[in-house]
């Protein structure tokens, strides 16, 4: 039993077809309601469906941006209060004035989420519980909103000469908006965003390192998450006719979690089939709870709430959506356990070693200066971790970084790539000054990299890995995504790119599998495959021979020249020392941070203060002179 | 045998690291694991101290089979991890973090603790005057000392180290494998992992190679250190082990194979 | 000026309670890593606890004692039943179990207790006035026991091997197995903990800010602020917290708006967590616990 939460499109191809199979039935049950049940059920019906938009939200900002928000009632009431001021007071129109009242909310969102989405985790969403709390508390003290009784008279929407107030008429209004809201948000988590969110839960750093820019989307989903909120707000409003400050409230917050985690946050259509069942649910305790204790008056029926979370929580994180697909497995009899002695080695076409590989119009000519860095150094509390390093990088060349354990290789590579602020100096890729921006400044600069611990994306296959790669390539953005259109072609050609790829690496077979199943040297192999969708004018390489075998690390070594000959730049830190002197043109020598020889792989094998770091003796000694003199070519 | 591993599989949820090892280290033996990063060093450690699960094998630490035991009961046991990156308490002081290695003997005898904290000053006399201090505060060498001291506070019978020299300059990784030699000299038996061979080769009594997660060579330090396939550094011995190796074993390095193929 | 000291002294005693409930949130965090959102109700049920007993014709004394330890009950079976059993605790986990804790403790004592608030009787009735600020004196058992608590907590993690060994598995989780120390056992030691420190700010706080199902809500939210002004790592970061944000809310209920009260506290908390997510007095790596 897994005890993550599953995100949305995990499982990629299984999904599509599930999700589309759940939205139907879902449909079908929602439009088979008020054909068989009776008006007060349908009026439950109206709230479930009501609530499903807000929950619906808040599952695609816990699915796709694997934030929690605890204050989404916040935006909903934000939503309600608009199209109730600007009905009751302003005279306008239902539908102008939700389409405001949507824009309004949205505009909330953005500058509430621009300060709150640096935080993360329980920091995120005690700040979004603040958030409500705050919205309740400025609805209760403003008078032009009605203080603590709120605003009358809204009056049930007419369209058409057509009345909707009774609860069949409200219920079939709403019914095509959730369908609709469910379409747009499959769309969203089938798309490239959706692609790009996954691999963000999965490893920050590598996604931004592939030209995700993290931030801007964790703030657009969080937009769309309120904007949901808000439709929800709106007709809240028309149907209840009056709102008032406990829209905002916290226990309203906890209900669209709920819903969303009954549902399963791992799919779309999980929130309205938990909207039912959690209203549903209330409605039957309600009435059941007084019966069987007399005294019992309030808000009773939380406890059933109570129980419900943290059942869930323990026995099904995937809330019923885990159920439906457990079952669907179970029937489909599936068996993609992978063979734990299974380590073939990737095999890599045979093609000679010079032949240019993925080179590409419009790359710096072999020579150009691509990569300057000028006096780049880190300090961790006391320790130097680098200190001043300087290195220039040309297209086309290989240039190998190399040092005892701990000398501050990777922690120059974190500084280069942006994962890490450097104290001081600066890094310039391409003419872009991007030390201390985030890694997806230096992608888009045309350069990323791997790492020394992998970072696979986890719940994508080895195909979604690196379709992450052309995420730079490809431009789709949420809207085009939601309406899905003129995104699918761009889709099958990015898709077609990265299988292209992978057989080039000699991956091709195993691009439908999970990425973890593979044995660790052919991860490594996924990560360089990612890294190289990117189209990259620069490579960094963090360790990419370790865990590979003898015949792996000569394909690589090759594949590394070709790359070369195809105008690329490479710069790897290594551990296997020899492996390097035979592939860079230059070499660069960290020891306790510090740059101690830079040159061609002769001149730093016979360089004293090299041959000092590494072997801890002095020159003179005969061993490591005799060494030096043998190994020379 | 002290410390005897037989078939040991283990790995990462689904997927495997290791393939079936075999390890054993008598007592008062110094035992040394070297390979490259990524051939299961570190996850051999995780599986014997218990903090990964064993898929199938089995431990034995002193005739008792440890299988499937978790880090404290192991810990009580016998066994004592150094890990990897020391992971000294930072914000207490070096006393307390000495008090705390001995966590598993707070109910035995105080004059046993007393005498462990005394054993552990005298080898690593460095962090006498230190005592006070921060733990965060101490150089890495220091902390590296402390992370030792901190494990034989637990009067282990089996004390296993990962990768204690990462980070530390030539001087220091010196101090340290000789406080190590001395610790085997009285009697301790150790399993050392290592990428830095050199070190390792000079206290070992025995060398296990690992590759890809698989021991693919065993043997005593002498013998291994002028096999090519060690100085050739595919197996991780790199520019250090060519230290060791005798002229005749260079001419099989990957850098002269490399250049022969140009 | 009287005003003022007015306003500070019932700030302080305010934040003195917001602190006992910000110590429980920083011994659960620093642990496991959980922000238990259920430490609210620890305070509201012993405080109800309380009052029931003293209802029953228990004496008070005997009435508080009972709630402090049936609470640190709940607490300890909470971890056992609710947190014990996960493997992998993820933030979004984390936040809906203790929220589902949080919402069925409340609907508990909504069944039980009924939907009133009430006020438990004082240790000590009455009050003075000193130059003409009004003083309770339960104010002031408020401030003495919470100091006594906040320093005995303190001392603990200071002094005591189990104290250390927390803080060891709050800074090291992995070097702390591999002594020896039991992650899990650390775990419900810090439940206890929270449990007990929430139950006393409860039945401290009742005789003058009353007690209702609801009210472990504000004060859980109110104590996590405190804490997180703190650091959300140090004890005495929590202990200060409590008593700035006690002050701050006092000010601005006496000089602006009693309405704004608690938009203080949030706004508050918004601008440190963005600003100084390490709190306000923090530097992280140091002042753990």
């Amino acid at each position: 039993m897994t005890r993550r939460l599953p995100r949305i499109g995990a499982h990629r191809r299984r999904s599509r077809r599930g999700d589309v199979i759940g939205i139907a039935v879902v449909a079908l049950l929602m439009l088979a309601l008020p054909l068989v049940a009776s008006s007060s059920v349908i009026n439950v019906g109206v709230y479930a469906l009501i609530y499903a938009l807000a929950a619906l939200g808040l599952s695609l900002l816990m699915g796709l941006a694997g934030q929690v928000s605890l204050g989404q009632a916040g935006f909903f009431a934000i939503g309600a209060y608009t199209q109730a001021v600007l009905v009751t007071k302003y005279e306008w129109s239902g539908l102008p004035a939700s389409v405001l009242a949507v824009a309004v909310t949205m505009t909330a969102a953005l500058l509430v989420g621009l300060p709150l989405l640096r935080l993360r985790g329980h920091y995120l969403a005690l700040a979004t519980l603040g958030f409500g709390v705050i919205v309740t508390v400025l609805a209760t003290e403003s008078d032009f909103l009605g203080a603590t009784s709120g605003i009358f008279g809204i009056t049930k929407p007419e369209m058409n000469g057509r009345t909707y107030n009774s609860p069949t008429e409200y219920y079939l209004l709403l019914v095509p908006v959730v369908l609709l809201g469910l379409w747009l948000a499959r769309n969203i988590v089938e798309s490239r965003i959706g692609r790009a969110l996954g691999a963000v839960n999965d490893s920050e750093v590598a996604a931004e390192s592939l030209g995700v820019d993290t931030f801007r989307l964790r703030v657009q989903v969080f937009v769309l998450s309120a904007a949901y909120a808000s439709v929800a707000g709106t007709a809240f409003a028309h149907w209840l006719g009056v709102i008032n400050p406990n829209a905002a409230n916290f226990p309203l917050s906890v209900k669209f979690l709920l819903m969303a985690v009954l549902g399963g946050v791992g799919s779309v259509y999980g929130a309205v089939v938990g909207a039912f069942a959690v209203e549903g649910l209330d409605d039957g305790l309600r009435r059941l709870i007084p019966e069987l204790l007399p005294g019992a008056v309030g808000e009773v029926q939380l406890i059933g709430f109570g129980i419900l979370l943290t059942t869930i929580m323990i026995f099904l994180p995937g809330g019923l959506h885990q159920l439906w697909t457990g079952a669907r497995r179970r029937m489909a009899g599936d068996t993609s356990a992978p063979d734990p002695e299974d380590e073939g080695e990737a095999r890599l076409e045979p093609v000679a070693d010079d032949v240019p590989l993925l080179a590409r119009e419009g790359r710096p000519a072999p020579g150009t200066p691509l990569l300057e860095v000028r006096g780049l150094t880190k300090r961790f509390g006391g320790v130097t971790a680098v200190d001043d390093f300087d290195l220039t990088v040309a297209a086309g060349e290989i240039v190998a970084l190399i040092g005892p354990n701990g000398a501050g290789k990777t922690t120059a590579f974190n500084m280069i790539s942006g994962a890490v602020t450097p104290t001081a100096g600066e890094v310039t890729m391409a003419g872009t000054r991007v030390e201390g921006r985030k890694p997806h400044v230096f992608a888009r600069a045309g350069a990323t990299r791997t790492f020394q611990n992998l970072q696979i994306f986890a719940s994508a296959t080895v195909l979604g890995n690196v379709m992450v790669g052309r995420h730079l390539r490809s431009r789709s953005g949420m809207l085009g995504a939601a309406l899905v259109l003129p995104a699918r072609r761009e889709e099958r050609a990015v898709e077609e790119s990265a299988r292209e790829l992978l057989d080039l690496l000699g991956l091709g077979e195993d691009a439908d599998r999970l990425a973890v199943d593979l044995p660790f040297g052919r991860q490594r192999l996924v990560e360089i495959a990612r890294a190289l969708a990117l189209d990259p004018d620069l490579l960094l390489l963090d360790e990419p021979m370790a865990g590979l075998s003898g015949t792996e690390r000569r394909e690589l070594a090759r594949l590394l020249r070709r790359l070369r000959a195809g105008g690329m730049a490479i710069v790897l830190v290594e551990h296997d020392v020899e492996a390097v002197l035979a592939l860079a043109d230059r070499v660069a020598v960290l020891e306790d941070g510090v740059r101690i020889a830079l040159g061609t792989p002769d001149e730093v094998r016979h360089d004293p203060a090299v041959l000092a770091a590494y072997l801890g003796v002095e020159p003179e000694d005969g061993a490591a002179t005799a060494v030096a003199e043998a190994g020379a070519p | 045998m002290s410390l005897e591993v037989r078939g040991l599989h283990a790995g990462y949820g689904r997927l495997a690291v290791l393939h079936g090892i075999d390890l054993t280290a008598g007592e008062g033996e110094l035992v040394a694991v070297i390979g490259a990063n990524g051939a299961g060093k570190s996850t051999l450690l995780r599986a014997l101290s218990g903090l990964l699960p064993v898929t199938s094998g089995t431990v034995h630490l002193a005739g008792t089979d440890v299988t499937g035991y978790g880090p404290e009961k192991l810990a009580r046991t016998g066994l004592a991890h150094v890990p990897e990156n020391r992971l000294v308490f930072p914000s207490l002081s070096v006393a307390d973090n000495l008090v705390l290695g001995g966590y598993t003997r707070r109910r035995g005898p105080a004059s046993a603790r007393k005498e462990a904290r005394d054993r552990a000053m005298a080898l690593f006399p460095r962090l006498e005057p230190r005592l006070e201090q921060a733990a965060g505060t101490l150089s890495g060498g220091e902390q590296q000392m402390l992370a030792i001291a901190r494990g034989l506070m637990a009067q282990p019978r089996v004390l296993v180290l990962d990768e204690p020299s990462v980070g530390l300059a030539p001087r220091l990784v010196g101090e340290i494998f000789s406080a190590l030699g001395k610790l085997r000299d009285d009697g301790l038996t150790l399993v050392v992992v290592e990428q830095n061979a050199r070190a390792a080769f000079a206290v070992a009594d025995r060398v296990s190679v690992m590759d890809r997660g698989r021991v693919v060579l065993e043997g005593d330090p002498a013998a291994l250190s002028t096999d090519p396939r060690v100085s050739g550094g595919f197996l991780g011995g790199g520019f250090a082990a060519d230290a060791d190796a005798t002229t005749e074993a260079a001419p099989a390095t990957g850098a002269t194979r490399a250049a022969d193929r140009r | 000026m009287t005003d003022l000291l007015q306003l500070l002294f019932a700030g302080l005693s305010q934040g003195a309670v917001y602190a006992l409930v910000a110590i429980g949130f920083v011994a659960i965090f620093t642990v496991s890593g959980v922000i238990n959102l259920a430490q609210g109700e620890f305070a509201a049920l012993a405080g109800l606890v309380a009052i029931s007993a003293v209802g029953s014709g228990l004496p008070l004394l005997a009435a508080v004692v009972l709630a402090v330890v049936s609470v640190a009950l709940v607490a300890v079976i909470m971890e056992r039943l609710v947190i014990f059993p996960v493997k992998r605790m993820t933030t979004l986990v984390s936040l809906i179990l203790t929220l589902g804790v949080s919402t069925g403790l409340k609907a508990l004592m909504l069944l039980v207790y009924g939907p009133n608030a009430e006020g438990l009787t004082p240790l000590t009735p009455g009050g003075f006035s000193l130059g003409g600020v009004s003083i309770r004196y339960q104010e002031l058992w408020i401030l003495l026991i919470a100091g006594v608590v906040s320093l005995a907590v303190y001392w603990f993690y200071e002094r005591t091997l189990a104290g250390k060994s927390l803080r060891a598995c709050a800074e090291q989780p992995v070097a702390a197995r591999l002594v020896g120390i039991s992650l899990t056992k650390a775990s419900l030691l810090s439940f206890l903990i929270a449990g007990t420190v929430g139950a006393i700010a409860g039945v401290l706080a009742s005789p003058i800010y009353f007690t209702s199902w609801e009210s472990g809500l504000t004060l859980g939210l109110k104590g996590f602020v405190a804490a997180t002004l703190g650091g959300l790592i140090s004890v005495r970061g929590a202990v200060l917290g409590g008593l700035l944000l006690g002050v701050l809310e006092t000010l601005t209920a006496g000089y602006i708006s009693t309405g704004l009260r608690d938009a203080v506290a949030f706004l508050l908390l918004i601008i440190v967590l963005v600003a100084r997510p390490a709190g306000i007095f923090g530097r992280t790596a140091e002042a753990r616990v």
